[in-house]
């Protein structure tokens, strides 16, 4: 692939766009990530209209493909520029389950998730929650504060969505920029405090974010065990 | 849509399917597939932006935006069009030289200390 001005994407200054940042806000349907996206965005939150892939063309590399129509996603992301060489982007997950493989996209290469839990609907951020287990990304739980949804404490969440010591969970509401700003924080916080330690400024080759150091992701260190999600899903807290 | 059920302007949608623009093609010819965020920006000054008769609208509306370097969703966004559209057209002018990537994704999907401090700070100081 031609490279054009700069050939040392890791080195700053310059001109324009030096490094971009994603991060994935994810969660059950109606769980507030199109409103967290808009509190912080410095652009509406813009939708992008994706055509998954059309029955109208007749190139032969997508056999295989069944009867295959016209879809199109709308995704939501917002931009932030932190500064004039730096600037972050939010991406919301799509919210219906049969665009999952869009998930990978969105994930790939990503800072961190926030998953947002919604109280009423807790159980919508289990697949939130297995997914960003599973690709190993650093993410937090951010409980949006509805009006008139039961209050819980943190800590019941944590244990009601079986979660890792490690993994932050914070209370916040999607509307207001300072919530959504801290949210974003103590991801970020996050991520610094899970990077594997002695390793520092080596860039990690190959797959994600190489080996997480010892004792920080104990699920993560055997990617081929599973929490047993039947007790996640019995674990939720009764009403307060 | 505004109310009043007119479809009008741009509410009215394309005038041509997206796909039309890559003469129906959904995949880049050749090369990786752009990341969301990757930067790209093109390889030489505005001199020879006007210079080609076989640059479409889209492309040269592309290179207006690539003057400086630019983000593929910022150019999706900017453009009104749809993610995959935008990723074959680039793709095209990568093959073409017109522009080049700056930045595919971050390397190994871990930035350095240094810059996650530097997010950090940006964020605290917005």
């Amino acid at each position: 692939m031609g490279s054009a001005r700069s050939d040392a994407p890791g080195n700053s200054s310059d001109d324009g766009l030096l490094a971009a940042f994603k991060i994935v806000i994810a969660g059950g349907f109606g769980a507030g990530k199109t409103t967290l996206v808009g509190a912080v965005s410095e652009v509406r939150p813009l939708r992008t209209e994706e055509t998954l892939s059309s029955g109208s063309i007749a190139t032969d590399d997508l056999g295989g493909v069944g009867n295959k129509t016209t879809t199109t996603v709308a995704m939501d992301f917002g931009r932030i520029t932190l500064n004039d060489h730096l600037v972050l982007y939010l991406f919301g997950t799509p919210g219906q389950e049969r665009f999952w493989f869009m998930w990978d996209e969105l994930s790939y290469g990503a800072l961190g998730a926030v998953v947002l839990a919604d109280t009423r609907r807790l159980d919508d951020c289990f697949p939130s929650v297995d997914y960003f287990e599973k690709c190993q990304l650093p993410f937090i739980v951010a409980i949006n504060c509805f009006d008139g949804a039961p209050r819980y404490d943190p800590r019941d969440v944590r244990v009601a969505l079986d979660l890792d010591l490690v993994v932050p969970v914070v209370a916040c509401d999607a509307r207001e920029r300072e919530s959504v700003k801290q949210v974003l924080i103590t991801l970020v916080e996050h991520v610094l405090a899970s990077r594997p330690a002695p390793a520092g400024r080596k860039a990690a080759t190959g797959t994600y974010g190489a080996a997480p150091a010892a004792g920080t992701y104990p699920l993560a260190s055997a990617p081929g065990l599973e929490r047993p999600i039947p007790a996640r899903v019995d674990r939720r807290p009764a009403p307060a | 849509m505004p109310r009043g059920d007119k479809w009008s302007d741009r509410y009215a949608g394309p005038v041509v399917r997206p796909y039309a623009l890559t003469g129906g093609r959904t995949a880049p010819a050749r090369g990786e597939v752009l990341d969301l965020i990757a930067i790209v920006a093109t390889t030489e000054p505005a001199e020879r932006e006007n210079d080609s008769i076989d640059l479409t609208p889209e492309d040269r509306r592309i290179l207006g935006l690539c003057l400086k370097p630019v983000t593929v969703t910022d150019i999706a966004s900017a453009t009104a069009l749809p993610l995959g559209v935008i990723r074959v057209l680039l793709a095209d002018l990568i093959a073409r030289d017109r522009i080049g990537v700056l930045q595919q994704r971050p390397p190994g999907g871990q930035p350095s200390a240094d810059l996650l401090k530097e997010v950090l700070h940006g964020l605290r100081t917005l």
